[in-house]
């Protein structure tokens, strides 16, 4: 079969199939997510920053917090991932596309829709949802939120859902049976691994969270029950059922960005990654882990099993513990080179190992009697997903926006940008982790004008000028550097799995040749002939 | 009462949470200081330098290692669970017959404690009720909720109890210090969560049947 011709008109990315476009298609729709829920964001620290501000009112205020929650994690962290698999797996094992081009286009079109419902519920009589992202029943019932913003977060958000697991399903067939001649399992780089584990995550996790959409919305429009207790419904039911999607969730979160730390550290350390089947093991006891732990959200209603779930959440760190160890042992002896990528991999070890140790704390039921929704457990999961995943998503963006358009992004605008959101960062939620500990409740539009909370929160907002200000920085970097389009050749960064063996950008069909593939680092076989071939 | 800052206790509830909290802080960043010592010293020694061009060695297996931080990161946290456990068996112990019980129904957007055999005290965020306690005696505190989930939470005593619609749940509070705390709604519950707040209001054995008989002429 002849390929037809490549098309560059505005047209063509509508129809693309390419995996590359869908995944840039992908990436692009959720940094503009991004940047809205960023926006929402610095409402929510201007309106902190002083116990009596007015600047929203509580409709407002809840409104913007939960559009904010839902689009960082439905619509942003995740979605990235997702677009970052969409471009990197083929490359990586070799492929010319992914298994279901169509399906991935279809998964992606749903996916902007299912954003694109849930910000159009601002548009409705009673504005967006209000109810937070977790939608806790019965407060998202009809009885309590009647507006229609809330059936276009439950529609938009069953969207997103259904996409999520399309997407999925793509990832696991194409790394299954795509692979190359020669691309063993145990030779696919650690990135194609972490999206197998989140693959698989998506694929337990998701269909939970659409049947209670589902259930939700039959709730509110058909009489079902499912959640009123009048009628023998139960709103714990609701947190077992959202947890149960909820908690592998967060994990869905993480694990593609521990395969995007695990290559730029690896590249920048010019080693292989340390301990690679310990890594591969630790992604899927993190995977398998993370379905038994559901209930430590639910510690403080005194109705589930407290010990069991706690147990299973300690567990958990020593997977995470396992990929932290291999990490250092990837630098340990390395030659490593200090570009922005590995400046983010960094601030991403730095934040994450707090945001972990947090979360071990937060396993602790009695520890989890205070910080359960208080603003402890927002500084605990902004240093996960925050401090880890947003710092990794801009490791990936610098790592790899030379194999995608071909030339570099400013490499020194790239380290002030880095400087700005790691000191941001930390100024922002280091002070949430007392605010909590001293009684501060999340989702509050204002709180006492006494004791320690007005200067913690104070410093909390100057912390998020300066991510604004990286943010900024960001931008005005990709502006700067398309202007001047400094050619990155193929393997700017001297890496050494199969996407730096094609040009940047990678011609249509990915690969015009493929080198022999005899490990996990295929172009460190090629560069040195000489040394024993590794298993 | 104080503004928000340090938790005090007051219940001997909270001097057990307390202890968890100072076990698990402690643990949490001694382990973090010593990977993070770890993280900074591969940084700043492996960097790319005139001394450093090329990475020493390409090997990155060593099953030894890898054992033994797979091993030693199991034993601290089946040790920490231990003591957890030990811990909120304590705190969630109930006392066979508490002297003072009381309903506390969480609402849109206030609580009502209604006492076993005695009065019933309701307020909103307007007009925060308060939970009056005697010091030294173990109240069993029963919550629910008349509409969504709401929380029943004290910061000072480092506890709280979700009061969810349709089931009750109950808890035991043994106040050991005079004084008056904040209480504040600690689940989302929609527009006026953050003013949904209480006081509770500690005193002696005395001044508490004193209170109790007022309240019933009233």
């Amino acid at each position: 079969m002849i390929a037809p011709p490549e098309r560059h008109d505005v047209l063509s990315w509508f129809t693309s199939t390419d995996h590359k476009r869908v995944g840039i298609l992908y990436m692009g729709t959720s940094l503009l997510f991004l940047l809205v829920a960023g926006l929402l964001a610095m409402l929510i620290r201007t309106q902190l920053a002083r116990p009596d501000a007015t600047l929203l009112g509580p409709e407002a205020y809840n409104a913007v917090f939960t559009l904010h929650g839902t689009a960082m994690i439905f619509l942003v962290i995740a979605p990235f991932g997702f677009g970052l698999a969409n471009y990197l797996i083929p490359l990586q094992i070799g492929a010319p596309d992914m298994a279901f081009p169509r399906l991935n286009a279809t998964s992606f079109w749903i996916f902007l829709f299912g954003g694109l419902t849930v910000f159009a519920g601002a548009a409705t009589n009673d504005g967006a949802a209000a109810s937070g992202w977790t939608a806790y029943a019965p407060l998202s019932e009809i009885t309590v939120s009647a507006g229609t913003g809330q059936d276009m977060w439950i529609v938009g958000v069953a969207m997103v859902s259904v996409a999520s697991i399309a997407a999925c399903v793509n990832f696991v067939t194409t790394a299954f049976v795509l692979r190359a001649p020669g691309m063993t399992m145990w030779r696919l780089p650690i990135f194609t691994w972490e999206m197998i584990a989140t693959s698989l995550l998506v694929f337990m996790a998701f269909p939970s969270l659409t049947a209670t959409l589902l259930l939700l919305f039959v709730d509110r429009h058909f009489g079902g029950h499912a959640f009123d207790p009048a009628y023998g419904g139960s709103p714990i039911l609701y947190q077992h059922l959202f947890w149960f999607f909820g908690h592998p969730e967060v994990y869905v979160m993480i694990l593609p960005y521990f395969g995007v730390i695990s290559e730029v550290i690896a590249t920048f350390s010019g080693r292989p990654i340390f301990g690679y089947t310990g890594m591969v093991l630790a992604a899927f006891a993190i995977a398998g882990l993370s379905m038994g732990v559901w209930a430590h959200h639910m510690f403080t209603t005194g109705a589930v099993n407290d010990p069991f779930f706690s147990f299973v959440s300690f567990l958990i760190a020593v997977p995470t513990g396992i990929k932290f160890f291999n990490w250092i042992g990837t630098m340990w002896g390395g030659s490593i080179r200090y570009t922005t990528a590995m400046w983010y991999a960094l601030g991403f070890l730095m934040n994450f190992l707090l945001g972990g140790v947090t979360g071990v704390m937060v396993a602790s039921p009695p520890v989890d009697f205070q910080a359960r929704d208080s603003y402890f457990l927002v500084a605990h999961f902004h240093y996960t997903l925050g401090g880890g995943s947003f710092f990794a998503l801009f490791a990936a963006i610098y790592y790899w926006w030379p194999k995608v358009f071909g030339w570099f992004l400013d490499e020194r605008l790239g380290k002030i940008g880095f400087a700005l959101t790691f000191l941001g960062f930390n100024l922002t939620f280091m002070p949430m982790f007392f605010m909590g500990l001293f009684g501060m409740s999340r989702r509050v539009f204002t709180y006492p004008n006494t004791g320690a909370l007005p200067g913690l929160n104070l410093v909390a907002s100057i912390g998020a000028a300066f991510m604004l200000a990286g943010a900024i920085v960001f931008i005005a970097n990709v502006v700067v550097s398309a202007r001047r389009k400094v050619p990155a050749g193929d393997n700017p960064w001297h890496g050494y799995t199969l996407e730096w063996a094609t040009t940047s950008p990678p011609p249509e069909h990915n690969f015009d040749s493929l080198p022999p593939i005899r490990s996990s680092r295929p172009l460190w076989n090629v560069e040195h002939p000489e040394a024993p071939q590794p298993p | 009462m104080h503004g928000p800052s340090w938790p005090l206790g007051g219940s001997t509830q909270a001097s057990a949470l307390a202890q968890d909290w100072v076990i698990f802080t402690c643990g949490a960043l001694g382990l973090a200081a010593l990977v993070w010592g770890l993280i900074i010293f591969a940084a700043i020694r492996f960097r790319q330098t005139k001394n450093n061009p090329e990475p020493r060695t390409q090997n990155a297996n060593n099953t030894a290692l890898e054992i033994a931080w797979t091993i030693a990161p199991l034993v601290i946290v089946i040790g920490l669970f231990a003591y957890t456990y030990h811990i909120e068996a304590g705190v969630e112990a109930l006392a066979a017959d508490a002297p003072v019980r009381v309903s506390v129904t969480g609402f849109r957007w206030g609580w009502t404690f209604a006492y076993g055999g005695g009065p019933a005290i309701t307020g909103n965020s307007l007009h925060p009720p308060e939970l009056v306690l005697p010091v030294g005696e173990t109240a069993a505190v029963t919550v629910t909720s008349s509409d969504v989930i709401h929380s029943f939470w004290i910061p000072d005593m480092l506890f709280k109890r979700d009061a969810v619609p349709g089931r009750t749940s109950t808890f035991d509070l043994t106040p050991n210090r005079l004084g008056t705390y904040i209480g504040r709604c600690g689940e989302f519950c929609g527009l006026n969560h953050a003013l949904m707040t209480f006081t509770v209001r500690v005193v002696s054995p005395e001044d508490y049947a004193r209170w109790r008989t007022y309240e019933a002429t009233q």
